[in-house]
Order: C-alpha cells, then structure tokens, then sequence
C-alpha cells in the first residue's frame, strides 16, 4: 500500500518530521515501510520555445525520476531557470505539439489557490516535495484501518503528538428518506449496507489535483465518479461503488447469496459463474455486483450517466475473502474487506463524499437522505488491563499517565477501574478483528514507548537438562559417519514428476500428490531418494571421474486418510568413470557393516533399474533394512557414463533395531588354535553361505571365521572356485588339545562333505 | 725373530681390517678361529710343547685369540650398522604423494549450521524437536490463531497435498505438537525442512529450513526475549550483535516482532547489504499468542511464553557469503565440496 507525504499532511496539523525520519518512526512504531521513501522532487525547466500562434510555449524540462520530457505550457511565467512541479498526467497534443505530462499550478498540486500560473518551487521549499512511502502489505494484515491516509495519518499522530484533522463532516448527510431501499438477506455477510442517491450527475474527468493524488499511489485516473470511488477508499479505507441508477431493476437494492446458476459480467469484461458461497448485491433482475469484490458491468457509470446511486458496504471479511479466491479475482476492495472493515465508517465516506461530490461534478443534487440497513452493533466490550500484567509483560515499569497517554492518542477509551487497572473501550475501527483482550493493548504500549526502550533481561529459568530425541541423535551420528567415510552430503527436493516416477517404476498414483504444484514435474511427493540420487549422479558426472554423495532424507508414503508416513532413509552413491564397479559395491557394503555391523547381504532379484546381476537385499538383525545395487546399465545410458553403485538404507528400521549395548565377555584366558580350511563350490555360490554353514558345522567351540582368499583355474574343475577361510577355535576354561582341535576339524570336513562339497585339505 | 702367534695375529688384524664385506671377515674368521683354523692348530701343537712353553703359548694363544674375536666382532657391527644405513637410506619416502584412500567428505552447509545453533540451544537447555514435512491444517495454521479465510494465509503461500493436507510452511507447525509433549516450563526449538509455493529465482526458494524457538515459563517478557535473542545471535555470529526490534504482524503471537540487528557489514552507516538503512531484517519474533497456549493445552493465566523462527538457509547464506540460493538444493558437488573439513 503507497501513502503520499502530501496527503497524509493534509491530516495532521503541522507535520514537520521529513519524509526520511517519518518512515522510520512509522517502521519503528506501525508498520514496515518498504525501502526508502520515493521523493518526488522539482523539475527543472531547461529550454523554452513560443508555439507560433498560440499563447503556449514548449518547454523541455528535466522532471527527475521521470527523466527529460516535453511539455505544452500556457502558463506565463513558464521560463527557463524555474523549478516546477511536473506531473505525468495529462499527456495530449496542444496546438500540434505533442505533451508529455503537464506542468502543475498550485491549486493543481493542492498547494495553493493560485491557478493563473504553474507553481514554481522557491530553494528548500518543502510543500512541494512529496514523498510516496510503500508499506509492506503483510504488515497492515491486522489493522483494516491503515488501508487508508486517514488510518495511517492518526498513527503518525499519535507518534508526533500532532494533531489530528477529520476530513469527514456527518451533518452533510440529510435525513430524508432515500429512493432506494436496502434489503440484508443475511448480516452475518452484510453487517451494514449504506447509500447515497445523486442525480444531475455529469461525468468528465476529475480536477488535476485528484488526478495528481491518484496517481501518486499508482491508482489511475478515469472519470470524477470512479476517482471519488477511488479517492475515498485511499483515504478512508472504505471501498465504494457507484451503480447508474437508471440502469437498475426495481428501487430495492438486495444483498443476498447468489442464487445456483447465476452469472455476472464484471467490470472486468469477465464473466463469473456464481454459487450461493458468493454473496452478491442485487436488484429486481439479478446481480448487479459481487459483493465486495467488484461492480458488474451492466450497471456501471458511463459517460451519459446523470443519476448514481453510491454504495458504501460493510462486508464479512471471511466471506468476500472466500469468494475473492474462489473466483481468483482480487481486487483493491477485497482486499481491504477481507481486513474486516469497520461497519461505522460506511456513512462517514458517505458524507465525505457529499462533499466532495460538490466539487467534482458540479450542479449534483442529493436525491432524499440515506438508506442504511444494518444490524446494530454489538457494544465491544472495554478490556481490562492490569498495569502490574503490562509492566511485567513488557519488563519495563510504567507510569499510568504514560499508558493512558499513549492510549488516548490512538483513540483507546481510558477508564481508571481500580488502584493499577484501566478500563480501556475499542475504537471501532479496531474492534472488528485487531483488538479484542489485554495483550492486544501490550502491543499498543510497547510500540508506542517504543521496544528499544525495554532494556534485555536475563530470565530466571530452572537448570535443567533437556530431554533427547533419541531418533534425531541416530540422524546425525548416521551423517557424520557417512561423511567420514569420504561422501559429500547433499540435499534435495521433497518433490518428483510422474514421469520421472515412472522412470523407476513406481506408480504416480502411489504418491501423495501436491494439489497445486509448483511445475508438472514437482506434482509428486517423493516415496524413494533414488531419483534425487540419479539426477546428483548424472549431474556431477559430467564434472568428475569419481565421487561419493549421500542423502538423509524424508520417504513420504500414503497412509489412507491420515498424515502420510514420513520415513528416514540414508542414500549413498559410489560412481567411477573407469572400472567394473565392483570397488564402488564393496565401498557401499563396507559403509553398510559400518553403520550395521554384522550386516547381511543377500542377492535378489532387481528392480528395473538395477543391475540384474548385482541387487542385493541388506538384512540386520534378521530384518530388511534396505538394498545395494549397481544401477543398470540401460536406465544410466545416456545419461551417466560410467558405474553407479547406491546403498538405501531405512533408518527408522535400522534405529528400532539398534541392540543395547550387551555386557562385556570376559577375556578368554586359554590360548586359541587356528586351521585353515577351503571349500570347493559352484562359481556363484556366496561366499557368505559357505560361512554360514561351516559357522554351524564347527559347534561351540567357534571362536571366529575369517575369510582369507578364493582361487579359481587349474587344477579345479570348470565352474567351480575354492573360498579359504581361517577358523579359530578354543575353550574358556582349557586349552585345547591338538588331538581336540582335529577332532572339530575332521568333524567340520565331514559336516561339509555330506553337504556336497568338496575340500582342498 | 718375531713369535710366529703374533706374525699370525698382526696378519690377520690387518686383512680383518682391509675386508670388504661381511663375507670376506667371515672367511677370515674361518681361516683364524675355526675348527681347522691356524690359531687350532697352534693350540693342537701345544701337547707337545714343554711345560713351561706351553704355559707362555697358551697365554699368548688366547690373548691372540680374544683380540681377533674382539676385532671380528667390531668390524661385523661396522658391516652391520652400514648395511642398517644402506637400508634406512633405500626407505627414503616422498610423502608429498597424495594419501591413497578416501577423503573425507562433507555435510551440507545448511546442516553445519543447524548443529551448530542446536548446540548452542541445548546448551541452554532447549529440547531439540522434530515435526513432520507434511502436516495437518490444524498445526501449521488453525493452532496458530490463523483460521480458514483468514489473510494472514496469503503471507505464507502453501502447498497443498490430498487428503486436506498440507506441506508446512513454516516450523512455527512444531509448537502445538511441542506444547503436547514437554509440559511447562519448557524450551524447545524444532529446526527443519518447510515449503512454500513460491517460483524459484536467486533469492527464492520453494523448499528452506527454518528454526522455530519456543520458550514457556511463569514470566516471560519482552526484556528477556530481546535478552535471548541478542544472548544466541552473538554466540551465532561470534561477535557482538545490537537487535532491535519493531512491530510485526504474526498471527501467533500478541505483541509480534520483527527483530533486526545492525547491519554487521557496516556497522550501520549504510550499506548495499542493508539496503543503505543500517539494519538487517533477520527474524519474526514475539510472545506467545494466549489463543495458541491455549490450543497447545496451557492456561495462559498462568504461563507466558515467547516463541521466534530463524531462516536457517538465510543464516547459511550469510555465513558462507552465497548469493545464489538455488545452490543449496542444486546437489552440485563443485559447490558442495567446498564445505568439508569442518564441524563432523
């Protein structure tokens, strides 16, 4: 929202603080500004030259942010030297000559009565700078009075101590009956409808100090009727709308939902489908405008309008919010209603367009008084507030005079109601939504004392330990880990495409899927990390020969009705340009027994995307936990260039799994024997089940197994390999004897030997 | 004439001297000493010698022999100890070779930050909590005193998922759930992932991580917030930070803060990464809303709180000077990389 400096001026009596100095009182005390403050300066006027045959002159002038422009004067003492107010208004072709913009007089700048000539600007005069303050709209979310000068002008009043001027006359509204009737279906949506009837109306374009007002918070200029509209809604915060009373059905104006099956064509030359959630505002034919949001087009000014009639609604803020998106139309108007406007300000821009209205088009006569429907308001009641509770919640004493003080200034109604108790009664204007209990009045305090005034307190807090998660520990051990082991961490988006889940063979219909993506091919939430890990791998391949990445990251699976589940998974990738992959597989499989220790790892049978020959399922504690794979080929071709080996692990399954810690085992005291023995198998038959089963052919007398080489070609047969392994054997209460040590190993030959299997002795 | 036992030891001692390898003084010592060697067979000869020369030969025999052992014996450990440097001298190693083996790789820039922060929380007596990236309506909004239809819904743009719910788009979503699970007085914060639907560019970002900062006790005030915030955001920036802090609207908290510090660039006399205003924008803060104690089970008659959300990817931005966003989520090693070393 834009406020120019020379408006808000207009409200409060002698306001001398800079525009600079304003901004950061309102930023420190209201609301943000946004940047600094844009300062419209003087133009200078840089050549002359008479238009032959007319009064006129062309004037080049350099109008600051505008740059050098063109201008048609008639003024006479437009000269070169002077600076004068430029105004990009106004732009039309004067006796040939093409104006860019217009030169101001004073009355046009609204700063004097003098329109014989343009207003030249003495040094260091500052009436005519102004300055167009940008407040960031999210912070005026909560105060549906500052969507207007006026709002904004009584904060900067009660900041400066100046005082404060209401444009607004109430007695200028008659009190006759009106030619219209208002009829309120429902006042929850419409709390208030207010209206004004004007006829000998003459439509033409507003006097260039509106014009000027307009356009310098961006609003552009149309005609004086639509201006008003626009002016009044800029300055009082009320949205108003002007119907041609002769283009109305009927002299009762209803505020109803619409009806099924209704439709309006807006101002917008759009046409909207209407449903009964959509209040709208309606005579005999049907809707005349959405209510709160915008005019229809069958009703609106024109330029043969002579009779108006002028609305000034209060609408339910939830209400014209919910229609405002459901028709993804937003507009300046619904955009301060869904603030909650203050139902009493509807007759106040009413009067203050009486006014006005005067001026703008003259000759206009009110036709009757006002029609005004309403629920009456329900009394806001005051709030109490507790001085003891407002110190302690600010941690700074207080003064009474001072809280009061501040209050009154904003227009709180301030009631002593005990020793160190005020009674404070709500403007309406902030009743509707901003304030309604004590903290609400803490606030108002505070900014106005102002926070750097609250000096830091060290808090008296208990000692206390804080409790551990102990999932979030896991997590990050898991990261730090992996990331000594030599793999780079990265982070990628919760989101895939359908296409990109078909890649890997997932159905995109198993996902959660996002209502309102950012891109087609972010509609999915992820339930794998092996996409993200595939772009990574492919992206960082064109840049290195080899490297290791991982991610801990979030799988989101479908959960029927529920929040889906949200699960923690490690995925780690090992890519080389050059080799066979097998180094980037045992790499992965050793980060596996180093994060699982005793890990298991069985081969399966591949997804699509893995490598038929080298998928294999990780299994701890005899459950599956994840899997290690190559990526195939075929999926990495054209897109990766080399081998790519990734580990998923399910960390939430590999945490509930962790064992305790089991008490120590005493060292043994009797020295151990150790024998070697190798197994003759099929070529592909896993190492690891050979172990197993000499594991359990060689008893309780085990003490370990170690792996030591496997040979394969002459002279064993075809097809087949020997796997070496180192058995260690021993008692906890003796030593074993050698004859013993035969014993378990001829037993283990011979368990092995009725499994199949040959053995090189 | 001379003894021939001491023509035989001056002899000896001399080709012990000369001898070249360890070899040669072996053959010597074969030759001298042994079974067969020329002092055995003066020592075989004494049998037949008189007693009173055989006592003078064997005397000078074994003087003979000690000193040829004890010359053997020198010049071995010469050979050896040159043999011991010849080898020591071949094991010369250019360690300027780069280590075979992995490096050590690295954790995201955004992670080393987190830890740090959460470190500093705890340390203070903060319960580190999680919450989920999808999230109900209720928690990321309701709870918050942000009913449906309300404008503040527009501050945050949301991604809505099936089944009515939603990506969170903030971690403000973890203080209902925190209330419900540590009772007052508690601390707590809950960094992590949060999502909003906005278009990607250098400065913006769909998906960032924030901390959100909860603090519940019987008094709590807008003096001890301030204190906080300046107590961690010096431990944060290792050096002195002035915050101030202004009016801010966030529906979950009554008053509502923007708290800015002084622009650590340039002290405050104006700068680009200010905005030439002296101060930066760094976080929302305020006291706990009584409508969100509420919902959260706390009676706020009794307990205050106050609550406040860092950027955390915005933090890391600062920290680590980047001024591209969309680095953080690109996974791009060449970017990443840069970021070992420290804090594992």
């Amino acid at each position: 929202m834009k406020f120019s400096y020379n408006w808000l001026k207009e409200y409060v009596e002698g306001l001398d603080a800079p525009p600079e100095k304003l901004e950061r009182l309102i930023t420190m005390k209201t609301a943000e500004c946004e940047g600094t403050p844009e300062i419209r300066l003087p133009a200078h006027v840089l050549e002359v030259e008479p238009i032959p045959g007319s009064r006129y002159v062309k004037a080049r002038v350099r109008a600051m942010v505008y740059g050098d422009r063109t201008v048609v004067c008639g003024a006479p003492n437009c000269r070169v030297g002077i600076q004068a107010l430029y105004s990009p208004i106004g732009k039309k072709v004067i006796h040939g000559v093409e104006s860019d913009g217009m030169l101001l007089s004073g009355p046009e700048a609204g700063l004097n009565d003098d329109d014989t000539v343009i207003y030249e600007c003495r040094p260091g005069d500052p009436e005519v700078f102004d300055a167009i303050f940008d407040i960031d709209n999210k912070s005026l979310t909560h105060r549906p009075d500052l969507w207007g000068h006026f709002g904004m002008a009584r904060e900067i009043s009660a900041i400066t101590g100046k005082k404060l001027i209401d444009p607004v006359k109430p007695s200028l509204i008659p009190s006759e009956s009106s030619p219209v009737r208002v009829e309120i279906e429902d006042f929850d949506l419409c709390p208030r409808y207010s209206a004004l009837v004007f006829d000998n109306v003459t439509v033409r374009p507003s006097p260039l100090w509106l014009q000027y007002r307009l356009t310098s918070i961006g609003l552009n200029p149309i005609n004086n009727i639509v201006d008003l509209t626009n002016f009044l809604m800029a300055e009082l915060a009320q949205p108003m709308h002007a119907f041609d009373h002769d283009k109305l059905r009927g002299a009762t104006i209803f505020a109803r939902p619409a009806r099924p099956g209704e439709r309006i064509t807006a101002l917008n030359d759009t046409a909207y489908d209407l449903s009964p959630s959509n209040l709208v505002i309606a005579d005999a034919g049907g809707p005349i405008a959405i209510a709160g949001v915008i005019g229809g087009a069958g009703s609106a000014i024109s330029a043969t309008t002579t009779s108006l009639v002028l609305e000034s609604a209060n609408f339910q803020a939830s209400s014209v919010r919910k229609t405002s998106s459901a028709l993804k139309l937003r507009t300046d108007a619904s955009m301060r209603f869904e603030k909650a406007q203050d139902p009493v300000n509807t007759t106040r821009a009413l009067a203050r367009a009486v006014e006005l209205l005067r001026e703008l088009s003259p000759g206009i006569r009110l036709a009757g008084g006002l029609a005004d429907a309403f629920r009456p308001l329900r009394p806001v009641p005051p709030v109490t507030l507790n001085l003891d509770w407002l110190a302690l919640k600010l941690g700074r004493s207080l003064q009474a005079a001072e809280v009061r003080a501040i209050l009154e200034a904003l227009e709180f109604g301030v009631e002593e109601a005990g020793p160190v108790m005020f009674s404070v009664s709500i403007p309406s204007w902030r009743a509707t939504k901003d304030i309604s209990m004590a903290e609400d009045l803490v606030e108002e305090v505070g900014r106005m004392i102002g926070y750097d005034s609250i000096p830091p307190k060290p808090p008296l807090i208990a000692a206390t330990v804080p409790p551990e998660d102990p999932r979030r520990v896991f997590l990050r051990q898991i990261k730090t880990a992996v990331a000594l082991q030599g793999f780079t961490e990265v982070s990628n988006y919760s989101f895939i495409g359908e296409e990109q889940a078909q890649f890997f063979g997932m159905r995109p219909e198993d996902h959660v899927r996002v209502l309102n993506p950012i891109a087609a091919d972010q509609s999915l939430m992820r339930k794998s990390l092996i996409p993200g890990i595939f772009a990574n791998l492919e992206e960082n391949s064109k840049h290195f020969a080899s490297f290791r990445l991982f991610e801990v990251g979030n799988e989101i699976h479908k959960r029927g009705g529920e929040l889906p589940a949200q699960i923690s998974h490690l995925a780690a990738a090992v890519f080389n340009r050059e080799g066979d992959g097998t180094a980037g597989l045992f790499e992965l499989k050793r980060l596996a027994e180093i994060l699982t220790p005793g890990v298991d790892v069985q081969a399966t049978d591949a997804l699509p995307y893995e490598h038929p020959a080298r998928a294999w399922r990780i299994s701890w504690q005899g459950e599956i936990v994840g899997r290690l794979f190559e990526l195939h080929p075929a999926t990495a071709k054209g897109r990766i260039e080399g081998r790519a080996a990734i580990l998923d692990l399910d960390l939430d399954r590999v945490l509930a799994l962790r064992p305790v810690q089991a008490k120590y085992q005493p060292v043994r005291r009797f020295p151990s024997s150790a024998f070697d023995l190798s197994v003759i198998t099929p070529l592909r038959e896993p190492s690891g089940a050979i172990e197993k089963q000499l594991r359990s052919a060689a008893g309780p007398l085990l003490e370990g197994i170690e792996y030591q080489r496997q040979y394969t070609g002459a002279p064993l047969a075809e097809g087949t390999r020997s796997i070496s392994f180192r058995l260690t054997v021993g008692a906890a209460d003796h030593t074993l004897s050698s004859d013993e040590v035969t014993g378990i190993r001829n037993s283990i030959i011979e368990t092995m030997q009725r499994a199949g299997y040959e053995l090189r002795v | 004439m001379e003894n021939p036992l001491l023509e035989l030891e001056r002899s000896a001692l001399d080709r012990i001297a000369a001898a070249a390898t360890s070899d040669d003084l072996e053959a010597i010592r074969v030759e001298t000493l042994g079974r067969k060697g020329a002092l055995n067979q003066v020592s075989s000869g004494l049998g037949r010698m008189l007693p009173e020369e055989r006592a003078a030969t064997g005397k000078l025999l074994n003087g003979v022999k000690q000193n040829l052992e004890r010359a053997i014996e020198a010049r071995r450990g010469e050979f050896e100890s040159a043999a011991l440097r010849a080898q020591l001298d071949s094991e010369w190693l250019d360690l300027t070779l780069p280590a075979p083996g992995t490096r050590a790789g690295s954790l995201h820039p955004v992670t080393q930050l987190q830890r740090e922060i959460e470190d500093l929380f705890h340390s203070l007596g903060f319960a580190v909590l999680d919450g989920p990236e999808v999230e109900t309506e209720y928690n990321n909004f309701d709870a918050l005193n942000i009913p449906p239809d309300h404008p503040a819904r527009d501050m945050q743009d949301t991604f809505w998922v099936e089944g009515g719910h939603l990506l969170r788009t903030h971690t403000s979503a973890v203080q209902v759930r925190g209330m419900g699970r540590l009772k007052p007085p508690m601390r707590m914060i809950a960094p992590g992932r949060v999502f909003r639907n906005e278009s990607v560019d250098a400065s913006h970002e769909h998906t960032f991580y924030q901390l959100e900062g909860m603090m519940i006790d019987r008094e709590v005030s807008v003096a001890h917030l301030t204190y906080f915030m300046k107590t961690l955001l010096t431990a944060i920036f290792r050096r002195d930070v002035t915050v101030r802090l202004r009016p801010g609207f966030f529906p979950f908290v009554e008053p509502g803060f923007e708290l800015d510090i002084l622009c650590l660039i340039c002290g405050g006399s104006g700068c680009p990464v200010c905005k030439q205003s002296g101060w930066v924008e760094l976080l929302p803060c305020g006291l706990v809303n009584p409508h969100v104690l509420r919902m959260g089970g706390i009676d706020p008659t009794e307990w205050n709180g106050f609550a406040f959300g860092l950027g955390l990817t915005r933090l890391a931005m600062m920290r680590y000077g980047i001024d591209d966003i969309r680095w953080l989520q690109s996974g791009d090693l060449r970017f990443l990389n840069q970021f070992g070393g420290a804090a594992l």
